[in-house]
């Protein structure tokens, strides 16, 4: 998995491509160093070039999800399709995290 | 990580040298960096001979040696497999590009230069011995990581029912049972139980920690003394899910959690009542009316819901399902659906019902065999997440 991270004035925002899986764990602390940095109250996690999210994966946005919230900052996860999509809304992840469409 | 330096006084140093000053004045030098464990001899054979015996941690060998000159001695020394990491350090005269590059094609692991300067003799000796006692830590470590490994694999397998178990289960009930479980690195997040619930009723669990390895398998030993906290005769699956969930939620760390299954065939009902939380789509299968002809009919479950230990507010609903004589349960964990192959690409949810029918057509009694055989010719090993796949069906 690559990302890549924009501020505007609204929000802080990372557009994940490739796969977030097990393997990925050791970039989580470097999203969550972002979701720590940021200087917005909205952090937006944008699945377009997504491809494929497994256990593991589900289980990092989850982490994210906390560090944000003790943070008072919203995430959100954005333009979730495909198998991503699949997978997210099977672990209902949507009635602990927001979901954009 | 600092390193301690070693101490040489625990280490043992075999000199291989023909001329007798030689071997005085090397054993010398090393005496004063501390080591004091020193065997000799004179030739090749003689050395050979030497390490079966004084097992040396080191051997400082001469070329130029009669009867077995250094580099035959060191070739035959890398052929056996017990050596072929011992350091050894050639001491030689040979100066010439050539030959220096022969003690290391012999498998030598360094050389020395005559005439023997002391500093640099104990530096490239030491630094031998720091580089082969770091090698046996680390052998040893991931040698007792194995051993420890395998058996809290047999323990994992120990929660699991065993096939005896299976059997006695299936005649109480009228059923055929088979069920497949491999984990992907040694231990495995998968897990997966039959709990008779009287006499007309079998609760059937199955539940898959994210990730796999060793913090998925310790979840997996939780679940397993938190499933008796709670009694499943007396309520739904979805209750019974929530206590699951709300217990979990206490013990897992944000981030950690597992997707699960919980259903009760009812034999004197026909029935399959369920809830789920973010498992795979299980296969039920029908009968079809009319019988002979087609095969059965079959649909993949819904079985969505918020994943066990990410809230303490979630709610799970129970839905059911006809299941009469006849018809089947195939549930299985993600590894079946998403484990790609060398040339193919992973099964995919859609493609289980298919996958079914083609195994069924092959096996109508036990079909898992067959699924399981397509399975693992289609899929790059070792698999990369934890495998349980469970087939329940009831006998016509």
């Amino acid at each position: 998995m690559d990302f890549k991270t924009t501020e505007t004035a609204e929000a802080t925002e990372v557009r994940l491509t490739g796969r977030l899986e097990f393997t990925d764990h050791d970039r989580l602390g470097v999203i969550a160093a972002v979701v720590q940095g940021a200087r917005t109250q909205r952090f937006v996690i944008d699945m377009i070039d997504l491809e494929f999210i497994d256990s593991a994966g589900l289980g990092m946005l989850m982490i994210l999800q906390e560090e944000a919230e003790t943070r008072n900052i919203k995430m959100i996860l954005r333009n979730l399709r495909g198998d991503v999509k699949r997978s997210i809304d099977l672990a209902r992840l949507g009635e602990i995290i927001a979901i954009e469409a | 990580m600092a390193v301690s330096p070693l101490s040489l006084s625990d280490c043992r140093v075999l000199i291989v040298d023909d001329n007798e000053f030689n071997r005085k004045s090397l054993a010398l030098v090393i005496r004063r960096a501390g080591i004091t464990d020193i065997a000799f001899a004179e030739n090749g054979r003689e050395g050979l001979a030497a390490v079966d015996r004084f097992h040396p941690d080191l051997v400082l060998l001469d070329v130029d040696m009669p009867v077995m000159n250094g580099w035959e001695m060191c070739e035959a020394l890398r052929r056996n497999a017990t050596h072929e990491q011992l350091p050894v350090l050639f001491q030689t005269a040979l100066d010439s590009d050539e030959e220096q590059v022969r003690c290391f094609d012999a498998g030598g692991s360094d050389f020395i230069s005559k005439p023997i300067k002391p500093g640099e003799c104990v530096a490239r000796v030491r630094h031998q011995l720091e580089k082969r006692k770091l090698f046996n830590d680390l052998a040893n470590f991931r040698e007792r990581v194995q051993r420890e490994l395998s058996h809290a694999r047999a323990m994992q397998h120990s929660l699991l029912p065993e096939s005896r178990r299976l059997t006695e289960v299936a005649n109480r009930y009228g059923l055929t049972l088979d069920a497949h479980f491999e984990t992907s690195s040694e231990l495995g997040g998968d897990f997966w139980g039959i709990y008779p619930l009287g006499d007309r009723r079998l609760g059937v669990l199955m539940v898959d920690f994210a990730g796999h390895g060793i913090t998925a398998a310790i979840n997996t030993f939780r679940l397993h003394t938190l499933i008796d906290r709670f009694p499943m005769q007396h309520v739904a699956p979805s209750q019974w899910l929530a206590q699951l969930n709300s217990a979990l939620k206490d013990v897992l760390p944000t981030g950690q959690f597992a997707t699960a299954f919980f259903g009760i065939l009812d034999m004197a009902t026909d029935t399959l009542t369920f809830a789920a939380a973010g498992s795979p789509n299980p296969v039920l299968g029908t009968p079809v009316a009319g019988g002979a002809g087609g095969g059965p009919d079959l649909r993949l479950l819904d079985s969505a819901g918020l994943v066990l230990g990410a809230s303490r507010r979630a709610q799970y609903a129970d839905q059911t399902f006809r299941l009469p004589r006849g018809g089947f349960l195939f549930l299985y964990s993600d590894a079946l659906i998403e484990c790609p192959g060398d040339e193919l690409g992973p099964l995919g949810q859609d493609a289980v019902p298919d996958f079914v029918r083609d195994a069924l057509a092959l096996d109508r009694q036990r079909p898992l065999r067959p699924m399981m055989d397509r399975f693992y010719a289609r899929t790059h090993l070792p698999l990369r997440d934890d495998l349980t796949a469970v087939w329940i069906a009831r006998r016509a």
